[in-house]
């Protein structure tokens, strides 16, 4: 932008010369184009900002939706091709840039990738790729890319390092490691990991073959608990997989799909233009509520009250599915007693839903056949996960929305890979059970009884690297995870990390995390390695392969590491000789090996519906457990209920006079994958900053205009945002996304004391904080 | 040959951004050249007869039909091709930026390290080899189309639709006063 000029009319900032201004304005006014004068007084932004406006209008309506798409191009699969347009190598492969593998293209051009682009030859994908995998090439070349494995020379956290061989690194690591074994015991190691990458069930190997307990932020407060929950209820994995193909109403729970899981967005947008209904519980306006039929703005953690509220309607007006109940539910008899509980009346009091609103919203999910619902992390996070998702898998249940077309599926995955031989939990000793950290107080995450992991609880591993007690914890092997941004508190883990004799982190940049390691380790992009991919959150009935198409430096595959490690600390024969011993391992019972899949490019089979019919549910009753005898013997209610959250303006009376308003955290963006990418200039150019949503009144109140830094503060400490004043939040909510850096880490504010039962989920979506403008 | 057009469906568009990113690596618009020849423009939330409402505007050159663009430009690089297309010189152009500024919708680009201007070709060497556009290919929503005429009316039966010069908008929230096609100054405001 020139300094001195004329400014425009809409940001005040100068864009144009005087000189320039002037010629623009003679060629007007001579070629005699008038009606476009007032174009020229804007800058160029924002012309495309108000001719947007304009052409949107005020005037709007919905109406009636007819809609029919072009068809999408769609090619024949071939693993490697010749693109001739631009003369480059094409690989299919899956884009790991978030947990998702879709299909994707990369194309090589004299060893250099010169393009990520969608498969048009894939049935999932059906050639479309997110905005973040398409900038895959700027993470690969990312000038910032740790290429080389490093030892620490300074301070922790000063950023001093010395380029090392792998030889020196692994040395070091298996000595330390030795050395702290011997010293403090085999529990004084952590094994540490970040969010699905492909290697995660590997890594858990890995973990169970050398005996030592792992943490994961996506563990206790996403994924787990709502696939924990389901288990429960369905014996497997089904709130993920809605059907879009043909089902008639949407229930999009806590969830964004296009931001978070682009391809299910594809298919919701595709079911939606179809002219399916779509109900969104969200207490943000965001971009999925914007296209809904119905909006429910809940109070943020809620959303077992909503869900129990809707049962209830259901139920007493008799709108559930009669013949599945009696031939495939267990415990509805006291389930129907407990629902009586969960009034509309009530429900609207503590959810803030307004009643005929809950009322409606259930009327229509269990009279639309089939229907389905989309669950996603918000309900991982707030006082009780476990019977949020058990109530909203029951939901689906009692309409008799599993496993039929249109509903929510399960997954076939299970019968195209061996899932449960994979993370190899038989070599656990009894020892190792009872001291797992959080194993009494968490059993479903940490005990022995938990359907998934076992994992220890993250919190307590933090006491307990801070206090020594019950035993101490000196060192952490980590994969993949920047915890300083992800986890609650960040205040508690940086003291907690600072006081280790030995951290070992595996990444793709120097995180904050990396610099308080001792050793770094460079980790291999997706386009570095080779993979069987298998995500129930693409796709439940195929399997795709990953291959690799470049290396980098001296960047390894996170499985070539582990093995590595393995040999050296002497228990190889539990791990894999090659990656691709395992992914042939991981394709037996489809009767491939890995070579014939690098030919083939994808395994499928068709999807078998109703698959209870046959082989019943995988729970003790073998039916839809409504009641649940097992949770009694943790302590804990047989039946699903709604626990208020421990800091809300109904139960923390004190604090809300200091601290008035609630806070949810999380919140996606199209362009952001947790803590990464925000180091892409041009995914950061479509988000350049932390935006707080607050809605005008308390803005009003509280003397904060739009764009204004704002100071969010709780006990345990305070951070910065922007302030996006909209009114796509309740005035009683702000909403801030999470995992930026620095003093915009929301997580500096989040408890992670009070966490739910059972399964150890720290409240991230609903504690409380107060507002004020900086300065 | 009919030519074909873009169809922006703007129930569809769920600011996904893919076309945008798609489009900088298709043209090779790294960050520096300061180019976003496609971009999702976002109106709202507001609130209008206690509705909420929030629309997603894809917005790129529409190739219009008198361009305003070319009788700002002093060396006469822009033209309006009989296909349709609107293109740039790029022998001609100077960088002058006259188009840039008197471009009415900003879908002009000051390419900062070639010091020429640029924009949306609607991907032409993909066309060329019978491929749509980038951005449509990777559209999620499904709001981007690259149709023929024939296909434009099976599509939206003709009506709630906005003609600007090769890029056709709809949009069923729009109450529009002609049921056929639209100009920007025919419609109730």
């Amino acid at each position: 932008m020139v300094a001195e000029g004329v400014s425009c009319q809409r940001c005040g900032e100068a864009f144009i010369s005087l000189q320039n201004h002037q010629k623009i304005l003679k060629i007007a006014k001579d070629k005699d184009l008038d009606p476009y004068q007032v174009y020229f007084a804007l800058c160029q932004n924002c012309r495309a900002q108000f001719f947007a406006e304009q052409m949107i209008g005020n005037s709007l309506k919905r109406v009636e939706r007819v809609r029919y798409s072009a068809k999408r191009r769609q090619e024949e699969l071939h693993p490697i091709k010749k693109d001739t347009r631009l003369g480059t190598t094409v690989y299919k492969t899956e884009c790991f840039i978030c947990n998702q593998g879709c299909d994707a293209l990369v194309h090589l051009k004299d060893g250099v990738v010169v393009r990520v682009e969608g498969d048009t030859s894939s049935e999932v994908t059906k050639g479309t790729l997110c905005a973040k995998g398409l900038a895959s090439k700027e993470i690969l070349y990312h000038r910032e890319r740790l290429l080389y494995p490093m030892k620490r020379l300074g301070e922790r956290g000063e950023g001093k390092w010395q380029r090392i061989t792998w030889d020196e690194a692994f040395d070091t690591i298996v000595d330390r490691l030795r050395s702290i074994e011997a010293g403090y015991g085999s529990e004084s190691i952590v094994l540490a990991t970040g969010t699905n990458r492909g290697w995660v069930r590997y890594f858990t190997r890995f973990a169970n073959a050398y005996g030592k307990q792992w943490i994961g932020p996506g563990i206790a407060q996403c994924f787990y608990p709502r696939t924990s929950g389901q288990m429960l209820v369905l014996g497997t994995n089904a709130m993920e997989n809605p059907d879009y193909d043909t089902t008639r109403c949407m229930i999009i729970w806590g969830c964004n799909p296009t931001n978070t899981w682009p391809v299910k967005g594809l298919g919701m947008m595709e079911a939606w233009r179809r002219g399916s209904r779509m109900i969104v519980v969200d207490p943000l306006f965001s971009e999925a509520a914007s296209k809904a039929d119905m909006w429910l703005q809940l109070r943020p953690g809620t959303d077992a009250a909503l869900a129990l509220g809707m049962l209830h309607i259901i139920i007493n007006e008799g709108l559930y599915d009669k013949e599945f109940i009696e031939k495939w539910c267990f415990g509805f008899k006291e389930f129907k007693q407990r629902v009586q509980q969960f009034t509309p009346e009530k429900v609207e009091e503590v959810t803030w839903v307004p009643e005929n609103k809950v009322r409606e919203a259930a009327r229509i999910y269990a009279t639309t056949k089939p229907a389905s619902i989309t669950q996603c992390l918000s309900i991982d996070q707030n006082a009780d996960t476990i019977s949020t998702s058990r109530s909203i898998a029951m939901l689906a249940a009692i309409t008799g929305n599993i496993d039929v077309p249109g509903g929510n599926l399960i997954t076939m995955l299970t019968r195209m890979s061996p899932v449960s031989d994979e993370t190899g939990r038989k070599w656990l000793s009894k020892e190792h059970h009872e001291k797992r950290l959080g194993r009494a107080q968490y059993p479903l995450l940490a005990g022995e009884a938990c359907m998934m992991g076992p994992s220890a609880h993250n919190h307590t591993v933090w006491k307990t690297m801070l206090t020594g007690r019950p035993y101490p914890v000196k060192a952490v092997y980590c994969h993949g995870s920047n915890m300083l941004r992800t986890y609650a508190n960040t205040k508690m883990v940086t003291d907690a990390l600072r006081k280790l004799d030995f951290f070992v982190v595996a990444d793709l940049f120097p995180t904050e995390t990396v610099a308080m390691a001792d050793i770094v380790l460079p980790a291999a992009s997706w386009m570095e390695r080779s993979a069987v991919t298998r995500n129930e959150q693409t796709s439940i009935n195929h399997l795709h392969l990953q291959q690799k198409v470049i290396e980098l430096g001296e960047c390894r595959s996170d499985l070539s590491i582990l093995n590595e490690l393995a040999r050296r600390l002497g228990f190889a024969d539990r791990m894999f000789p090659s990656e691709e011993a395992y992914f042939d391992f991981l394709l037996q019972p489809s009767g491939l090996t890995f070579e014939e899949l690098k030919r083939r490019g994808v395994v499928s089979i068709p999807h078998v519906f109703r698959k209870y019919e046959s082989e019943g549910f995988h729970t003790p009753s073998r039916k839809v457990q409504l009641y649940d005898e097992r949770l009694i013997s943790h302590g804990y209610d047989p039946l699903p209920t709604y626990r208020e959250p421990d800091e809300s303006p109904i139960k923390s009376t004190e604090l809300v006079k200091e601290y008035p308003l609630v806070i949810t955290t999380g919140g996606r963006t199209p362009v952001f994958r947790h803590t990464e990418l925000r180091n892409v200039p041009i995914l950061r150019e479509i988000v350049p900053e932390l935006e707080a949503s607050i809605n005008p009144k308390t803005a009003r109140a509280l003397g904060i205009d739009d764009g204004d830094t704002v100071i969010v503060e709780s006990p345990r400490g305070s951070m910065e945002a922007k302030a996006r004043v909209t009114e796509g939040i309740d005035p009683r909510v702000i909403q801030v996304p999470s995992h930026w850096p620095g003093i915009n880490n929301v997580n500096l504010l989040m408890d992670n004391e009070k966490c739910a039962p059972l399964i150890g989920s720290a409240q991230l979506r609903c504690q409380l904080c107060r507002v004020s403008k900086k300065g | 040959m009919s030519q074909k057009v873009l169809l922006i469906d703007l129930d569809s568009c769920i600011r996904c951004h893919a076309c945008e990113i798609a489009c900088r690596q298709e043209h090779g618009l790294t960050y520096e050249t300061k180019s976003r020849w496609c971009r999702v423009i976002t109106v709202g939330p507001r609130s209008i007869q206690q509705e909420l409402h929030m629309d997603f505007i894809p917005t790129i050159c529409f190739q219009c039909d008198d361009p305003i663009c070319a009788y700002f430009c002093p060396v006469d690089a822009i033209s309006k091709r009989e296909d349709g297309m609107v293109v740039i010189d790029e022998k001609v152009c100077t960088g002058c930026k006259l188009c840039v500024y008197g471009c009415p919708y900003g879908s002009i680009f000051f390419d900062e390290t070639k010091g020429i201007t640029g924009k949306c070709n609607l991907c032409m060497s993909r066309i060329h080899h019978g491929i749509e556009p980038t951005c449509v290919q990777h559209c999620i929503g499904g709001a981007l189309q690259y149709v023929s005429q024939e296909e434009l009316k099976d599509i939206t039966s003709g009506e709630h639709l906005l003609r600007m010069g090769l890029v056709y908008y709809v949009s069923s929230k729009w109450k529009l006063r002609n049921e056929k096609v639209n100009k920007l100054e025919d419609r109730e405001v």
